[in-house]
């Protein structure tokens, strides 16, 4: 055998080791993915009928529902979303437009980051300071604060990203047009970076939807329906939490039920994230 | 200061028509780093003008001074006088808005804005307009056939501007340009990204538009400047090497450095 050959046969060889292992690791992180997703339909799906949409969480050993905690779920999300939201697409605006060549853009784009990966349990903490001590009891509304803390960084990152990704030469357009600044910014950067800024939103939602340790500290639980944001509230991941400790078996299939609608709810908003990005990337 | 001094006896040659802009002791900086020397021309009303020369000679740099569109980016300056119609536009009162719908742009690369090709169009207009929409409507066909573009559009302006093709797409900014009625139109390589048809296109556009405006133009193929030119400015390292009429330039510069780019010995 010539020596470019053996070379090739050797270099075959490792490409066939190095391309097995990349196989495996990829099918164990699958795997995880689909055990998780089976047993939580497998254990949830059964658990699925109309009472858990209409009626409200049980005292233990009884019968009930998951309605007062969709609800929290819901209400603090939204609130969430509509505060952080605007103070997200404002501040990433800022950071790729008005201030990108400033110093002050850097400070923030780190500060951001370290937010960005801060553990949920301790903004939990700091609105729990901030909210909850002062006003004396835990609320809704102190929950939903903790949520669009957790929203803002999120909504900066890709906000900016996207913005950045926009072409110079069109924001030139603009400028050459005689566009004001800000009318470039709006009418033009930001309808070329929209799919991927609402993808930005639709990703702190899914965030946002399953956290569970900023609720432990602000709305806490509420085992009836409350609508009073003054007041705590249920919420589907700690409902899941208390639940799920539980030594009662209804309760423990609420949980499972809780955590299917929770999950199946993060992956459409994942999937429809996906296909707005996907459509940018078509054309 | 040779180039300075042929520079001088042009403008006196050239001066039988009326100077649209005049540009007088131009020094451009990127940051620390001088882009552009001394630089004197004066662009002739209602003609075309070419900037010729070899990649980093400053002939963008200097088309980028003339709206003003270099305040983008921080660390770019530009000192000395630009005159249009006898106003220096790098004074600090000028505003840079109306600035630029005076002196409309058209980049190297097409850029549609992500919108229909109506509102392309419309846009522009409606910035510094208010008209109504059957006005709006004979601005935007005007424009559009101005730009020999109305015969394949028509039937689709509310498709997006960005499914056109590259030539369609550059002949849509040019559209855009014109419908905000502007005195002089600058054109940075506007066929540079585009096929030889395309190019034909545009640069036979260019002839036409040249009737009513007073039109700059940037390119590095010197077959297009003199097509579609008649005066070429030649640059070399940020200095005006020569300028004059564009027959001159092409059969007997005056310069050694012009006659050695023009027959292809550098650049």
């Amino acid at each position: 055998m010539s020596t470019a050959q053996s070379l090739h046969q050797s270099r075959k060889r490792k490409n066939a080791v190095m391309m097995a292992l990349c196989v495996i690791a990829a099918g164990i992180g699958l795997a995880w993915l689909a055990l998780i997703l089976g047993a939580l339909l497998y254990k949830g799906l059964s658990g699925v009928n109309l009472a858990v949409f209409t009626e409200m969480t049980p005292p233990p050993g009884d019968a009930g529902g998951l309605l007062n905690a969709i609800y929290g779920s819901i209400v603090m999300t939204v609130i969430g979303i509509i505060v952080g939201t605007p103070i997200g697409v404002l501040a990433g605006t800022y950071m790729a437009e008005y201030g990108r060549f400033s110093r002050l853009t850097t400070v923030v784009r780190f500060i951001n980051d370290i937010l960005l990966s801060a553990p949920s349990i301790i903004i939990g903490l700091f609105v729990y300071e901030l909210m909850v001590r002062p006003m004396g009891h835990f609320s809704a509304i102190a929950g939903a604060v903790a949520l669009s803390i957790l929203v803002i960084p999120v909504v900066v990152r890709t906000t900016e990203d996207m913005l950045n990704l926009v072409p110079n030469a069109l924001r030139e357009a603009g400028t050459a047009i005689g566009a004001p600044r800000w009318v470039v910014i709006r009418s033009v950067a930001y309808r070329a970076a929209l799919s991927g800024i609402v993808t930005g939103i639709l990703l702190a939602i899914a965030r946002i939807s399953g956290e569970t340790a900023p609720l432990l500290f602000t709305a806490l639980n509420n085992q009836f329906w409350s609508s009073n944001l003054n007041a705590p509230m249920a919420s589907l991941p700690v409902t899941i939490f208390q639940f799920a400790l539980s030594p009662y078996e209804e309760w423990q299939q609420l949980a499972w039920t809780g955590a299917l609608i929770i999950t199946l709810t993060v992956l459409g908003l994942s999937i429809f994230a996906r296909s707005l990005t996907g459509r940018r990337e078509d054309r | 200061m040779k180039p300075m001094l042929s520079t001088d006896l042009n403008v006196a040659e050239t001066t039988v028509e009326k100077a649209k802009i005049e540009v007088k002791n131009l020094n451009f900086y990127y940051g620390q780093s001088k882009a552009l020397k001394d630089i004197n021309l004066s662009l002739p009303e209602r003609s075309v003008t070419a900037f010729i020369g070899p990649s980093g000679c400053g002939k963008s740099t200097l088309l980028r001074v003339l709206n003003r569109i270099y305040e983008l980016y921080p660390k770019q300056s530009a000192e000395g006088q630009v005159l249009l119609d006898g106003k220096n536009i790098l004074d600090r009162s000028q505003d840079l808005n109306l600035l630029r719908t005076k002196i409309g742009m058209v980049f190297q690369k097409p850029t549609p804005f992500p919108m229909s090709i109506y509102e392309n169009i419309a846009f522009g207009v409606r910035l510094y307009e208010k008209i109504s929409k059957a006005e709006m409507d004979s601005r935007v066909e005007q424009a559009l056939k101005r730009a020999a573009l109305w015969s394949e559009v028509k039937d689709k302006l509310n498709a997006s501007g960005l499914s056109l093709s590259g030539g369609q797409q550059q002949r849509l900014c040019i559209a855009r340009t014109v419908a905000v009625k502007p005195e002089v139109i600058l054109l940075d390589e506007p066929a540079s990204a585009l096929d030889p048809l395309s190019t034909a296109k545009i640069e036979e556009l260019i002839d036409e538009l040249q009737a009513d405006y007073t039109i700059v133009i940037v390119t590095h193929n010197m077959q297009q400047a003199a097509r579609v030119s008649r005066q070429t400015a030649f640059m070399y390292l940020g200095e005006l090497v020569e300028f004059d009429r564009t027959e001159k330039i092409f059969t007997s510069p005056r310069e050694k450095r012009t006659q050695d780019y023009i027959t292809g010995r550098f650049g």
